[in-house]
């Protein structure tokens, strides 16, 4: 245990070194997943990312993190991509850009795809996207009449796709705005003639939409990379314009966003590791849905025999009246007619028939139901409370990580907290789901989880309490340093436990 | 498309039918009262295609234009309550070409509609019902339907347009 324990410190320090190597800035929080992340795949996007390709490329917005299987892109990184990926396309197939980009939107941006679909049956490929082989030549007369408005014009306002099917200016800066306002599927426009499959790109749009139209058209193109690629997502932070680029298949899918907002970038979640994301949706929906109401209701009440309505018996005897305009009068243990209750029938604090009929087992299914929606939503209050604290000492947290100070190791302190408090946070789902026979792994579990909770304690502790003591105190005080010390190796141990609680926990 | 097109093409659509139209089909902008044409609303007639359970009727259908169109597609409706598995209760014709999300391209002329929609009366699309009268005997009991077909073939006859 202790050698084990030291080895995952030395990686943790080390990698907090190379992170200042690296960046010197604070925009990322050093990561549980330099403990546990497979980095399989990462050096397939390094060279990805640096082709030998002359633009500016602003290296310092890329996250090259060594550990980290993913990449916060902004706009421009975005772009960049989607233009890399253009020219490796039009390079390789030897067709326009333009081309190359209606076939890379239309395989989602997957270059492979492409390649692949492409070198297996080009020509159903172009049938497919609507690339035509051959530019149909311009009819050669004067003038032409638009197969829109019907009108003849001169042929210097008629323009054609690659079909060569004539429409006049005006009619088709018409079709084209109407696409584009009818939302991002202008990005998969054809010819307007009916019978054509010729695709408008890009080319088109620049040469004939309106200024607004055109940013309109480049925005949904952007936006058609990050959402209709299968490695991109835009990261869910409230106002936030970054996309995350992840390598599938490196592990781990939680991610922090260069806004600090870390998430799950399989089911956008926020980050909640060492639960599944399946668990989580079951666990945001038992919190939101009515199920533990029902669960309550079920376990505390019994539906009046006559009108159904569901009744609590907080106190008194077993006499129940309905309320109004029921007012059925019955038996709390056996649910019948109070008529025919009384002394005979052992009084009003029990009832003979209720015993009887449970001695014979009638009323097994129904109670043990409800002795097992009580023991479930009394399970369930144990650990939505621990996962509602550690939520908001999270929150509380985030608060305190204002930029007031400048100190360093005690902002290294509270992103550990929040790290910290959120695995813990996610635990205590796991640990709800966590089969009841499974007792021996339970055990385990739970003293691996309260570990990891003293030692985030103290660490919260420290950083809370006693720092205010020295951010009241006036002038420099005597014994910061040690608490300098003391803070950065609690900040070290306390997330010590956590890989093993994670391993233990993803199946 | 934005405000003028429309009426120039219809003008121009007029012209065309006028020059050259399928036989036994109808085309033509309503008048209004005041004896003033109205190029929005056309009142056409189509005939059942011969050797169909449709022959001997004509169907009148009426164009809706919009000032979008051509960008949109005009509505094409029959009288209410026409017995046919893509016409809706109101007399609205479901057909792909017709739907502005999907198969509508602005240079579709009226006459390609109409015979489209003539092509549709005897070969209904059951991917696609729009009433459930139609749908279900076309599905269920074929030699009802048939016989409601005709029955409606007869109520449609030449001369009344």
């Amino acid at each position: 245990m202790e050698s084990e324990d030291e080895m995952a410190a030395m990686m943790l320090i080390e990698d907090s070194n190379d992170e200042e190597e690296l960046y010197g800035d604070d925009d990322d929080d050093s990561d549980l997943d330099d403990v546990i992340m497979d980095y399989d795949g990462f050096m397939d996007h390094e060279s990805d990312d640096s082709d030998d390709y002359t633009s500016p490329h602003n290296h310092h917005h890329h996250h090259h993190h060594r550990s980290q299987n993913y990449t916060v892109l902004n706009e421009d990184d975005i772009r960049q991509l989607q233009e890399e990926n253009i020219t490796q396309i039009s390079t390789v197939l030897s067709i326009s850009r333009v081309a190359a980009g209606i076939l890379l939107r239309h395989y989602n941006w997957s270059v492979s795809k492409v390649n692949d679909e492409w070198f297996a049956d080009e020509e159903k490929v172009r049938k497919t996207v609507g690339l035509l082989e051959n530019h149909v030549p311009f009819p050669d007369a004067i003038e032409l009449t638009c197969g829109i408005c019907f009108d003849t014009c001169p042929r210097n306002r008629i323009s054609t796709a690659a079909c060569g099917h004539p429409f006049c200016v005006m009619c088709w800066q018409g079709y084209i705005s109407t696409a584009i306002n009818d939302g991002p599927g202008c990005l998969n426009l054809r010819c307007p003639d009916p019978s054509c499959g010729a695709a408008v790109g890009q080319d088109m749009v620049n040469k004939l939409a309106s200024v607004e139209d055109k940013s309109r058209y480049n925005r949904y193109i952007l936006r058609s990379f990050v959402e209709d690629n299968r490695k991109t997502k835009w990261c869910p932070g409230p106002g936030c314009d970054f996309a995350v680029d992840l390598i599938v298949g490196g592990g781990s899918y939680d991610v922090t966003c260069r806004c600090s907002h870390s998430f799950c970038w399989n089911c956008v979640e926020e980050a909640h590791r060492p639960v599944d994301c399946g668990t989580v949706a079951k666990w945001i929906l038992k919190n939101s849905a009515e199920s533990e109401n029902m669960n309550w209701i079920l376990a505390n009440s019994k539906p009046c025999p006559k009108c159904k309505r569901p009744i609590e018996k907080n106190q008194g005897c077993m006499h129940i009246t309905c309320t109004p305009p029921c007012k059925f009068e019955f038996c709390w243990l056996c649910l019948g007619a109070w008529s025919e209750h009384g002394e005979r029938t052992g009084g009003f604090y029990a009832c003979n028939r209720y015993e009887a009929a449970k001695q014979e087992g009638v009323f097994d299914d129904t109670e043990k139901r409800r002795e097992m929606a009580k023991n479930s939503l009394e399970r369930y209050t144990h650990y939505y409370e621990r996962w509602a604290t550690n939520q908001s000492l999270e929150k509380l947290s985030d608060r305190q990580c204002q930029p007031e100070s400048q100190l360093k190791f005690i902002i290294e302190a509270w992103l550990q907290i929040v790290e910290c408090r959120r695995v813990l946070k996610w635990t205590y789902a796991y640990g709800y789901y966590l089969p009841e026979h499974e007792n021996a792994k339970k055990q385990f579990f739970e003293y691996l989880q309260g570990e990891a909770e003293s030692g985030l304690e103290r660490l919260h502790q420290c950083a809370e309490k006693e720092f205010q003591g020295y951010l009241n105190s006036e002038g420099p005080s005597e014994g910061f340093n040690e608490f300098r010390t003391k803070l950065a190796g609690l900040t070290r141990w306390a997330p010590l436990k956590l890989p093993l609680l994670l391993n233990y926990s993803i199946p | 498309m934005s405000g003028g097109i429309a009426r120039g093409r219809l003008a121009e659509e007029r012209k065309a039918w006028r020059k050259n139209h399928p036989h036994g089909f109808v085309a033509k902008p309503e008048t209004l009262p005041d004896g003033t044409v109205n190029l929005m609303v056309w009142n056409c007639t189509i005939p059942g295609k011969a050797g169909t359970d449709w022959e001997g009727g004509y169907y009148p259908l009426t164009m809706h234009f919009s000032e979008d169109y051509p960008s949109k597609p005009p509505k094409c409706k029959f009288d209410q309550g026409f017995f046919h598995p893509n016409v809706y209760p109101s007399g609205t014709v479901c057909l792909s070409i017709l739907n502005e999300d999907s198969g509508w391209r602005p240079a579709i002329t009226v006459k390609q509609i109409l015979v489209g929609v003539q092509d549709l009366l005897d070969q209904p699309n059951p991917s696609d019902p729009a009433q459930t009268d139609g749908y279900h005997l076309f599905i269920q009991d074929t030699a009802e339907y048939k016989r409601r077909v005709r029955n409606q073939a007869k109520q449609y006859p030449a001369n009344i347009i």
